[in-house]
């Protein structure tokens, strides 16, 4: 842990207290840290009570008068009728997408960069090469090969279309290999001794200490998936296999945006996905720290 | 530990289903009336509304039929018969979708013989257009019948007969009542029509009277008004009646749209972008002329720049409800702005002709607009031509689209219909204080038109990320900056 | 069979049978759309047919002043986002490892939130923010500073300032998820030792944690090296497209998104993804070989 002090006999009521204000003053920085960064969605929330017309009149503005404000969009949104049934649909679709990217693309790319680690070989530094150079290639250009591509794969409109071109994520891959190389390879060998098959080594040794990698990439993998909008949408040609962010774009249109969905239904994408975050990071960060690397 | 990890992920996508649950869960039959009642009273007139969800839902019960993994709650946006010759459409207007929903039905009952089914699919603007042109260069995937927003058309049309199925013999039986220029507009470079227009987007003007009658001006003083020097005095005299407060201005100019650039060329008969097959120019004399109006007007108080670039956004409305601006020249299509996002504003603003460099000159240009395209991908290309002509073109189709849609239809025999034109039930014409109609007609035959060709896009970019911010934000001199705007065009064509 | 299973398990397999699947992506997904790519740069494409043009769309690129400032503003923006975000998350990651910070799992959610808001309504929202109108968040807070109202999407320095600002609010929370797995990477006994030679927190800092999260840093740099040139996203959100008033808003993504997307001109288009793939390639190749990461391990 890098925390700036430890048992060492020292202790004094002056360095309690001086530990205390610190961490008094830290904390606080984050709180306004966090303040900031989540001051422009709270502003979105409370415009996601109010109708879409006030949200014109008055501009994004934070006050908190109650009065204007009603439940009138969240009850629409939850209500039985097309737009609610629609918006759930996308939001299940999402869910359903993201979670099947973010397991398949953390075991495959924990597998490749574990290959690309852990062995010296010949091939090794051109792949990883190759891995840097497909990191780079910007995704725009290869949407009408690729297309095609599908389309003779028959994958259109399919959740392998949309998840299989993705799954070897480069930055993924990149970011494994980083962490690995900074853990003991002396386990490797400790492992083999033991009698333990390369792959037992690989899911048995290294993954557990791998942890906190997966932690940082689920959540980045997550991220990635939960907010693609153009490649899904090539993929897709049936509505109801929209994903949310397609869905949130129908709303706005060179016609007039649709705001009383479109704010309140956004915000309310955001607060099950915090929620799933916050027992997500402290299930992997904080709960396994506790001898998780002792080299 | 793995476990652990997967038992989360189980965690994860069981609270989707879970949400999933909650919002599709119940009675899907019941989703039409609520939706009648719910769905945003804005650009959608609630009268035929019904009838597109009841459309909606019956669809909803059959989709099982062709498609297996679609359970019964999924709201589809398939209308018709599904026995009959299947279509696929795309657009990025939802309503849009409906309207075709509601003609097929129309279609179905008239044509038992050829029936339709239309499957409609909302995409985002963008997006959906990028996906028309990747299925159209790679040769499949494209749908039957396709929206596509004016600004894009160029793109579009560029494959003419390759990618699209001509509407000449189809839209014949309908040219003779409809605005030639958008038809025009829609036509390609071999001549041929491609596109189907929604409406003309006449621009027009539109004036506060309820701001301009407490400054003391009447509406007998706003209907004189013929020449841009005549609305110019107007403005000094309603600005000079509130004692030129700070913040109030009588118009203001766009920087990110060519509106009123547009308008001064139709005034002046010219096209900067020279046609088909012509050179594009953007140093016109109508151009200088109304961008040094601008700057004046804007130098000595009479206009401020839009704020954020033009009226169609949030702080344009804003801008508008706060009063700040009382009179701007707008397409005709900019009616439901007013309803959707300034609802208090009703009974305020009335409709009017826009003004003139000289006396004779045409008044209007049509702006903005989508038109609806067969691809050569189609099933049946001469069903789906002969539908979508129907569906847009006729006067059942046009009824539809100037009341659920709200667009100045092209049929101009509509325009002095008295049961059309003057219908009290019509929102629009409950919101204006005169019937929108009554303008249109009287500006029938001074509606000019710009056409939007390759060049197209090249010029407005320029126009709205440069050349206005230059000279109405920057000051810089109108010669100048146009000058600067030809030689980019120069380096596209 | 005995053999074949003898083979796949031996030390000298095993790495390929890891790789594969990235093997078998790589030619499945990248090859023939990459080569796609880059024949299509030398062409022009129209639907009436495919024209080869040979350097044509390059040399075009030479004189396209649009494109220049693209390429301008991408570079300004990339060192730009280097310099915020990656001291400053670090920074943030190691004060939130520390034991000082109380109810770190909120905080660390909190400062996450953005990378999961959906970029429509992000756009929305910050659009609305920056409005120039008085109304619009920034300006009620600069008037209320007493420094008047700015209209900020239209001027180069304000355009930059929002754009960065975006930057930072949606990726400073990731950049620290990066640094604080990195900082689990870290063995506690080095610190301890540290503590035990009497070393203080900022010596700590400089000479364990800095070297032991290079890895991590060698990551976030890569990453930022090529997210910042190939930014386009926060721009299309403030501008709702890829248009800005003077361009100031353009970058080489966006200018890429716009000839071959809006406009369709699929070779040129590629010409503009070519010549930045080849810039951040060759930064990060220089960056990383300079950075020993492709060297060989030998321990």
């Amino acid at each position: 842990m890098a925390s700036t002090s430890s048992v060492n006999g020292k202790d004094t009521m002056g360095m309690k207290t001086k530990r205390t204000v610190l961490s008094i003053i830290a904390t606080a920085f984050f709180a306004v840290l966090s303040f900031i960064i989540v001051f422009p969605l709270v502003a979105g929330l409370i415009a996601s009570f109010r109708p879409g017309t006030e949200l014109i009149r008055r501009g994004l503005s934070v006050d908190f008068d109650f009065s204007s404000m009603t439940l009138a969009n969240y009850k629409y949104l939850f209500g039985n009728n097309v737009d609610g049934q629609k918006y759930f649909m996308w939001y299940k679709n999402s869910l359903i997408l993201t979670a099947i990217s973010v397991v398949g693309t953390l075991f495959i790319c924990y597998i490749v960069a574990y290959g690309l680690t852990m062995y010296n070989y010949k091939l090794k530094n051109f792949l990883f090469f190759l891995v840097i150079a497909t990191m780079m290639v910007p995704f725009e250009i290869l949407i009408l090969p690729l297309y095609k591509e599908m389309i003779s794969f028959k994958l259109i409109d399919t959740m392998a279309g949309v998840v299989l071109p993705g799954l070897c994520g480069a930055s993924t891959i990149f970011f494994f290999r980083q962490y690995m190389t900074g853990l003991p390879k002396e386990l490797l060998d400790a492992g083999r001794i033991d009698g333990a098959t390369e792959y037992g080594i690989c899911f048995k040794i290294m993954l557990p200490i791998t942890k906190p990698a997966f932690a940082a990439m689920s959540i980045l993998c997550a991220m990635g998936a939960w907010n693609n909008v153009l490649w899904p949408m090539l993929v897709f040609r049936s509505a109801e296999k929209f994903t949310l962010p397609i869905g949130l774009n129908t709303l706005l249109t060179p016609y007039g945006n649709n705001y009383d969905v479109l704010i309140a239904g956004s915000m309310f994408g955001i607060i099950p996905v915090f929620i799933v975050f916050l027992c997500f990071q402290r299930y992997f960060i904080e709960g396994m720290t506790a001898g998780a690397v002792k080299g | 530990m793995k476990k652990k990890v997967l038992a989360t992920l189980l965690s994860v996508t069981m609270i989707a289903s879970v949400l999933a649950g909650c919002g599709g869960g119940s009675d899907a039959p019941a989703a039409d009336g609520d939706a009648a009642a719910t769905t945003d009273d804005g650009a959608a007139a609630p009268a035929d509304d019904g009838a597109a969800d009841d459309g909606a839902a019956d669809a909803g019960e059959e989709a099982p039929a062709d498609d297996a993994a679609a359970e019964e709650e999924i709201p589809t946006s398939t209308f018709g018969d599904p026995n009959g010759t299947h279509m696929e459409m795309w657009t990025f207007v939802e309503l849009h979708g409906q309207h075709y929903g509601n003609m097929v039905e129309k279609w179905n009952e008239q044509n038992p013989d050829r029936t339709i089914e239309i499957t409609c699919t909302t995409y985002p603007y963008a997006d959906m257009h990028t996906k028309l042109l990747t299925s159209l260069t790679a040769g499949t995937g494209a749908p039957d019948i396709c929206d596509v927003e004016i600004g894009q058309f160029p793109n579009v049309i560029e494959g003419l007969d390759t990618w699209l199925v001509p509407q000449d013999d189809m839209a014949a039986p309908y040219l003779d009542t409809m605005v030639q220029a958008r038809m025009d507009v829609y036509s390609g470079s071999d001549g041929h029509y491609y596109g189907i227009p929604y409406h003309v987007g006449a621009t027009v003007m539109y004036y506060n009277m309820a701001v301009l009658e407490e400054a003391g001006i009447t509406q007998e003083e706003v209907d004189a008004v013929v020449t841009w020097d005549d609305y110019q005095a107007l403005g000094e005299k309603y600005l000079a009646a509130i004692g030129n407060p700070e913040g109030k201005y009588w118009t203001s100019v766009d920087t990110a749209g060519c509106d009123w650039l547009w308008i001064s060329m139709a005034e002046h008969g010219e096209d900067w972008t020279g046609g088909f097959g012509g050179t594009a120019n953007v140093q016109l004399d109508s151009v200088k002329k109304m961008l040094t109006m601008q700057q004046n007007w804007v130098n000595s108080g009479l206009a401020q720049v839009s704020p954020d670039g033009h009226v169609d956004l949030e702080a344009g409305f804003q801008n508008i409800l706060d009063h700040n601006i009382v009179s701007f020249p707008k397409a005709m299509w900019y009616m439901s702005r007013f309803t959707n996002y300034m609802p208090e504003e009703k009974g305020n603003w009335y409709i009017a002709k826009c003004p003139v460099f000289e006396a004779g000159q045409k008044c209007s240009v049509g702006i903005g607009g989508t038109g609806t395209v067969v691809t050569q991908q189609a099933v049946d290309k001469d069903l789906a031509s002969e539908f979508l002509c129907w569906a847009k073109m006729s006067e059942e189709g046009e009824q539809l689209i100037w009341d659920n849609l709200g667009f100045d239809v092209c049929n101009t025999v509509l325009w002095n219909d008295d049961a059309f034109a003057h219908d009290d039930n019509n929102q629009y014409n409950q919101f204006f204080r005169n019937y929108p109609y009554d303008v249109l007609y009287s500006i029938k035959d001074d509606i000019g038109t710009i056409y939007t060709v390759r060049i197209s896009p090249t010029i407005n970019e320029q126009m709205c990320n440069v050349t206005l911010n230059d000279v109405l934000e920057n000051g810089v001199s109108v010669d100048e900056a146009l000058q600067a705007a030809q030689d980019v065009v120069d380096l596209e064509q | 069979m005995s053999k074949f299973k003898k083979f796949f398990y031996s030390q000298k397999a095993a790495p390929y049978v890891f790789v594969l699947p990235f093997i078998l992506s790589f030619a499945l997904f990248w090859i023939y759309p990459l080569c796609s790519t880059i024949t299509m740069s030398f062409q022009d494409i129209k639907p009436a047919g495919t024209e080869w043009v040979g350097f044509a769309n390059f040399v075009k690129l030479t004189k396209d002043t649009v494109f220049h400032t693209a390429i301008l503003n991408s570079f300004e923006y990339m060192i730009l986002t280097l310099v915020l975000l990656i001291p400053f998350p670090m920074l943030f990651a190691v004060l939130m490892d520390s034991r000082l910070v109380k109810a770190k799992g909120f905080w660390k959610a909190c400062l996450y939130v953005p990378a999961l808001t959906s970029v429509v309504i992000s756009g929305t929202l910050f659009r609305l923010m920056f409005s120039e109108y008085q109304t619009g968040q920034m300006n009620v807070i600069t008037a209320a500073l007493g420094l008047g109202t700015f209209k900020w999407l239209k001027m180069k320095a304000t355009g930059l300032a929002a754009l960065l600002i975006v930057a930072c609010w949606r990726w400073t929370g990731v950049n620290m998820l990066y640094f604080i797995s990195g900082l689990k990477a870290i063995d506690t006994a080095l610190y301890e030792s540290a503590d035990i030679d009497g070393a203080t927190a900022w010596q700590k800092f400089r000479y364990v944690t800095i070297p032991l999260l290079k890895p991590t840093t060698i990551y976030v740099l890569t990453i930022s090296v090529y997210a910042g040139l190939a930014m386009f996203m926060e721009a299309y959100m403030l501008w709702a497209g890829p248009d800005s008033p003077n361009n100031i808003g353009l970058t080489i993504v966006g200018y890429l998104y716009k000839r071959g997307i809006t406009k369709n001109q699929l070779g040129y288009g590629s010409a503009v993804g070519i010549v930045l793939l080849v810039i951040a390639l060759a930064i990060n190749i220089v960056q990383l070989v300079l950075n020993g990461t492709f060297k060989k391990e030998e321990d």
